[in-house]
C-alpha cells in the first residue's frame, strides 16, 4: 500500500485562487485514479466541498477535534492522497500546529509523503510570505504556486527582485497556472462541478449538461496546461502511486 | 457518427484570392439543395460577404469570448444547417488558434458535423506555409487546395496536397470579366434573386453566369460527396 500523501493548499492572502489549485489537484488525482480525500477548512459553509462533495469534508483546523479527524486518520484511510484546502491567513499557523502534534516530524522521517502547495498573489507582501513559510515547511516538498489570475507578471520582468524571492528555498519548486478566461471561470463557478466535468459537459449530479462548447474547450485546454505542470514537478512520483497512467490531462 | 452537415470555412491568409466569392457560391449552392445555411463573414474591413447575402450571412467579431461563443457554439450546433464561415487575414490567426485550443473540429466532428476548410491558393511563403500549420494543426478537418482560375494557372498546387477525409483540389472556373462584374453588385444571389442585382442580369449573361454555376456546383457537389463516401467507408471499417 502507498504511504499516504498529504498536501496542504495555502495562502496567506485571500483570493489568490487556493481553492481553484485545490480542485485542480482532486481532478488531477482522480484522473489517476489515485484514491483522495479532501478537507475544506473553510468552516462552516464550505468552498471546495461545493465542486467536490464526495471527496471534501468540511473542517475547522484549529479545533483539536477536527486535527484529530484528519491527521489520525490518515494511516488507515483508503484514501492514498488527503489535499487540505487551508482557509487563507491560516497557512503559517496550520505549519506550526503540524510542528507541535510532530506531523513534521513524521514527514521527516519518511512515514509520510508532505508537501505545501504555497500559492502566492502578485505583491510584494505576498512574497514576503516565502521566507516566513519556509521557515515551518522544513523539508516538505515545497511547490511555489505562480496563479495568474489576472495579467500578473509576478516580477518576471525584474531578475534581482524574482529571483531575491523565488530562489530563496532550496528545493523549492514552481508551478505556474495560467489565467483562465474570467467567462470560462465563472460559468464552471455557476455550473458548481469539477472542472473534468464541466468539460464533459456533464451537471453536478453526472446529469448532460448545456454548456459553452467554447468555454468547455478553454477550461479543458487550461486543466491540460495545470495538469502538465504537475506532470513536470512529478507530482505523481511524490505520491508514490503505481497506477503508472500517463495525465489524462481532460481528453 | 454519421455526417449530418457541413460547416465550411472559406480561409486564407491573404486578400484577392476569390474567398468571399466563393463563400457566396457555397451559401447559393445550399440554397440551391434547399437546405437551411448560415453564414459567417469574420472580415473586420469590409463585410462583403454580409452585404452580399443579407438573409443568410451576418458580421461575426471573434475579437472576445463573446463573440467567439457566439461564433462556435454555433458552428458545432447539431441542427442539420449548413455552416459558411468567410475567414480573411484579418481574423485567420485568431480564429484558427481559438479552434486549436478548443479542439473545434474534434468537437464538429463526434456531432456529425464534417469541418471542411477550403483553401484558395496562391504561391507566396505565407500562403503555404499557413496551409502546412493548417494540415499539422486539424487532422480532423478536410483540407481542401481551391484553385481559382481567375487568378491564373495552378503551377504550384505541389506545396498544397490535399489533406483529411475526401479532399481533392477544387476548381473556381474561369469567368469572364464582363459577367465578374454583373455579380461583384451587392446584395447578389443566384437563386434568391427577388431584392437582389440578379433579377436584372440580361438573359445572355445570365445564361453565362448559369453554366458556370453548374461547373461550380458540381465541384461542390464531388466533394461532398467524397467526404460523406469517406466517413462511410471508415464507419464500416471500424
Amino acid at each position: 500500500m502507498a504511504k499516504p500523501t498529504v498536501i496542504l493548499v495555502g495562502a496567506d492572502k485571500g483570493g489568490v485562487g487556493k481553492t481553484t489549485v485545490a480542485r485542480t489537484l482532486l481532478d488531477y488525482f482522480v484522473a489517476h485514479q489515485v484514491p483522495t480525500r479532501a478537507f475544506d477548512t473553510e468552516a462552516p459553509r464550505g468552498t471546495l466541498k461545493r465542486f467536490h462533495p464526495d471527496l471534501t469534508e468540511i473542517v475547522d483546523v484549529t479545533q483539536v477535534a477536527d486535527q484529530m479527524k484528519i491527521f489520525d486518520t490518515l494511516a488507515n484511510s483508503n484514501a492514498t492522497v488527503t489535499v487540505i484546502d487551508v482557509r487563507a491567513g491560516l497557512l503559517s499557523p496550520t505549519l506550526k500546529s503540524l510542528t507541535e502534534i510532530g506531523f513534521l516530524d513524521s514527514a521527516k522521517k519518511g512515514q509520510i509523503n508532505f508537501a505545501v502547495f504555497h500559492i502566492l498573489g502578485p505583491s510584494i507582501a505576498s512574497l514576503n510570505e516565502i521566507a516566513e513559510t519556509a521557515e515551518t515547511v522544513g523539508d516538505a516538498n515545497y511547490f511555489l504556486v505562480k496563479n495568474f489570475i489576472n495579467n500578473t507578471s509576478f516580477f518576471e520582468w525584474d531578475p534581482a527582485t524574482y529571483s531575491s524571492y523565488f530562489n530563496r528555498i532550496k528545493g523549492a519548486q514552481d508551478i505556474t497556472v495560467a489565467k483562465l478566461n474570467e467567462m470560462a471561470c465563472e460559468q464552471v463557478e455557476v455550473a458548481g462541478t469539477p472542472f473534468v466535468s464541466f468539460v464533459a459537459n456533464k451537471g453536478p449530479n453526472g446529469e448532460a449538461a448545456n454548456y459553452s462548447f467554447v468555454l468547455r474547450g478553454y477550461v479543458r485546454h487550461w486543466l491540460g496546461n495545470v495538469w502538465s505542470e504537475f506532470d513536470r514537478v512529478k507530482l505523481m512520483d511524490l505520491v508514490g502511486s503505481d497506477t503508472g497512467t500517463q495525465s489524462a490531462a481532460a481528453s | 457518427m454519421s455526417l449530418r452537415s457541413f460547416v465550411t470555412i472559406v480561409a486564407s491568409p491573404r486578400p484577392h484570392v476569390g474567398r468571399t466569392l466563393l463563400a457566396r457560391m457555397l451559401v447559393d449552392y445550399h440554397l440551391n439543395g434547399e437546405r437551411k445555411v448560415a453564414a459567417f463573414d469574420l472580415n473586420a474591413r469590409d463585410a462583403a460577404l454580409a452585404a452580399f447575402q443579407p438573409k443568410h450571412a451576418i458580421y461575426s467579431d471573434i475579437g472576445e469570448i463573446k463573440g467567439q461563443m457566439a461564433l462556435f457554439d454555433a458552428l458545432v450546433a447539431d441542427d442539420g444547417v449548413y455552416r459558411v464561415v468567410d475567414l480573411g487575414p484579418d481574423a485567420f490567426e485568431k480564429f484558427f488558434l481559438v479552434a486549436q485550443d478548443i479542439r473545434f473540429t474534434d468537437e464538429a466532428r463526434s456531432r456529425g458535423v464534417a469541418p471542411v476548410i477550403l483553401y484558395p491558393i496562391t504561391p507566396d511563403t505565407a500562403s503555404v506555409d499557413a496551409y502546412a500549420a493548417l494540415a499539422r494543426l486539424f487532422p480532423q478537418a478536410t483540407l481542401v487546395p481551391v484553385h481559382n482560375e481567375m487568378l491564373g494557372p495552378a503551377q504550384h498546387r505541389d506545396k498544397f496536397p490535399p489533406h483529411g477525409k475526401g479532399a481533392a483540389l477544387l476548381h473556381v472556373p474561369l469567368l469572364a470579366p464582363g459577367l465578374r462584374r454583373v455579380i461583384e453588385q451587392r446584395p447578389f444571389s443566384f437563386i434568391e434573386t427577388s431584392g437582389s442585382a440578379a433579377a436584372d442580369v440580361p438573359l445572355d449573361a445570365h445564361i453565362e453566369i448559369q453554366r458556370w454555376l453548374r461547373k461550380l456546383y458540381l465541384e461542390f457537389r464531388e466533394l461532398e460527396l467524397r467526404v460523406l463516401m469517406a466517413d462511410l467507408q471508415g464507419s464500416i471499417q471500424r
